[in-house]
């Protein structure tokens, strides 16, 4: 790292009316200067790496979907890791503590209990991701994360707007 | 960058100014000045600008109408693939290919290096723009602010490297050493885009899937709202033009003030030197010792 080169050096002749003497710059002022620099530096480097061990350093894939899941049941055990599956119609019911729902990835379907509540789109046809663990044959979450799609259409598409103004 | 310090001075009026040089013997460029055509370019650009976002904010949110699944949420959408698009494709982007060129010895040219730091300066802005807007819209959809799968990362990662090249620019250096450790750190960036663009693909990722830059670029997004969505991406194109711009020409006078830094110090200095004699040498109805006032020179 390069520091500050020094002011140049105030001219010899200065009266005594010219203020404070001129000189080269104070080296405390250099010294503040590097010292700023290494500062941001490593505050830099010290989130660069937080970002990386923090989302790379487990997996770099963010859910497992629920038939590979189960394909791994046996080594997951009761490890906690996100399930991805898209909810099955028909199958969600609120409880006491939450929800339970059944979530479907290919040919798996494994049912969720999940402690709290949902986010707002979380409905039927939906894929989320559960972030919780096995017990026994059903998964117990304590989060859900909605996963919704790239397609956009509008809810009503054959909504017409009337002489005066309003949608029908 | 070099400057033509033996540039004829301005001229009259004007000549008491220190950045002249005049009644001294420091002859200093003037400033750059863009022209009257690129001026123009600019207001026309920026007007543009402006106009294409409050048409996209009116057609956003009065007459798209809401989404199916996400309802009236929908309406980020208008805002953020766009602010992405210009952080990730153009700003960030316009730098590596500058970068590029300025490393090329046949274009070498500090005029790349300058363009490259304006780019990434204002692509910072989209980035931080792009995090935000997304944070907003993944709280009532995901249900988080916040999720550690690839392409959110991947988007902060790029963040903190532009950030680390807007702080290395910062360190004082000679412009053509400032301009190859800063090219080192933008290429080493500009690796970060293609796994962003990517990262939905190659991983199993929280974040959706592209909605226009997909792999059959085949947009999923229908009607009117596929409409407001092409002009949300012109306007913040049309932003990001007018403020790399702005940036540019900024840049070109902070280079200028620095390549001129002693000349301009110097100059002032002497012009206070002979106002300082002319008062010695006519002391005026006042009075005072002349010796009073030549030790400010």
């Amino acid at each position: 790292m390069t520091t500050a080169p020094p002011a140049p050096a105030a001219p010899s002749d200065a009266g005594p009316d010219a203020g404070p003497p001129e000189g080269p710059r104070p080296a405390v002022v250099t010294r503040s200067h590097t010292i700023r620099y290494v500062v941001v530096g490593l505050v830099l480097v010290g989130v660069l790496v937080f970002l990386l061990v923090k989302g790379l350093g487990s997996a770099l894939d963010f859910y497992l979907p629920a038939d590979q899941a189960m394909a791994q049941k046996a080594t997951l055990g009761d490890k906690t890791f996100n399930l991805e599956g898209v909810v099955a119609p028909g199958s969600i019911h609120a409880t006491t503590e939450g929800v339970d729902f059944v979530v479907a990835s290919g040919d798996v379907r494994l049912p969720v209990a999940n402690t709290g509540s949902p986010p707002q789109l979380f409905q039927a046809n939906i894929p989320v991701i559960a972030v919780g663990h096995f017990s026994g044959d059903s998964f117990v979450s304590d989060q859900i994360l909605v996963k919704h799609s790239s397609t956009y259409i509008a809810e009503y598409p054959q909504r017409v707007t009337a002489p005066n103004g309003t949608k029908r | 960058m070099t400057h033509d310090l033996t540039t004829t001075p301005l001229e009259g009026p004007a000549a008491a100014h220190p950045y002249s040089g005049a009644a001294t013997n420091t002859r200093v460029s003037p400033p750059p000045s863009p022209s009257t055509t690129a001026r123009r370019t600019e207001h026309i650009i920026g007007l543009l600008a402006l106009v294409g976002t409050a048409a996209t904010v009116w057609l956003g949110i009065w007459v798209t109408p809401p989404d199916k699944v996400q309802g009236d949420l929908v309406r980020l959408v208008y805002i953020h693939p766009g602010v992405a698009w210009v952080a990730l494709y153009l700003a960030f982007g316009l730098a590596a290919v500058s970068t590029l060129l300025y490393l090329w010895p046949r274009t070498r040219s500090l005029f790349w290096d300058r363009l490259a730091a304006a780019a990434v300066e204002v692509g910072v802005i989209f980035n931080i723009c792009t995090l935000v807007s997304g944070s907003i819209w993944g709280k009532p959809t995901w249900g988080v602010w916040w999720a550690w799968d690839a392409r959110l990362t991947s988007t902060a990662v790029l963040l903190v490297l532009f950030l680390g090249y807007m702080a290395l620019r910062r360190v004082p250096a000679e412009p053509e050493v400032r301009a190859r450790r800063s090219a080192f750190v933008a290429l080493f960036a500009a690796i970060d885009i293609p796994i962003i663009h990517f990262s939905v693909d190659w991983w199993n990722t929280l974040h959706q899937g592209a909605t226009v830059l997909n792999a059959n670029l085949s947009p999923t997004i229908h009607g009117s709202m596929a409409w407001t969505l092409l002009l949300g991406f012109v306007a913040l194109t049309l932003v990001f033009v007018w403020m790399l711009l702005v940036r540019y020409r900024i840049g070109a006078i902070e280079d200028w003030l620095a390549a001129n830094e002693l000349d301009l110090a110097l100059a002032e200095r002497q012009a206070e030197g002979v106002a300082a004699s002319r008062v010695a040498s006519d002391p005026g109805p006042a009075g005072g010792s002349p010796t009073d006032r030549v030790g400010v020179a």
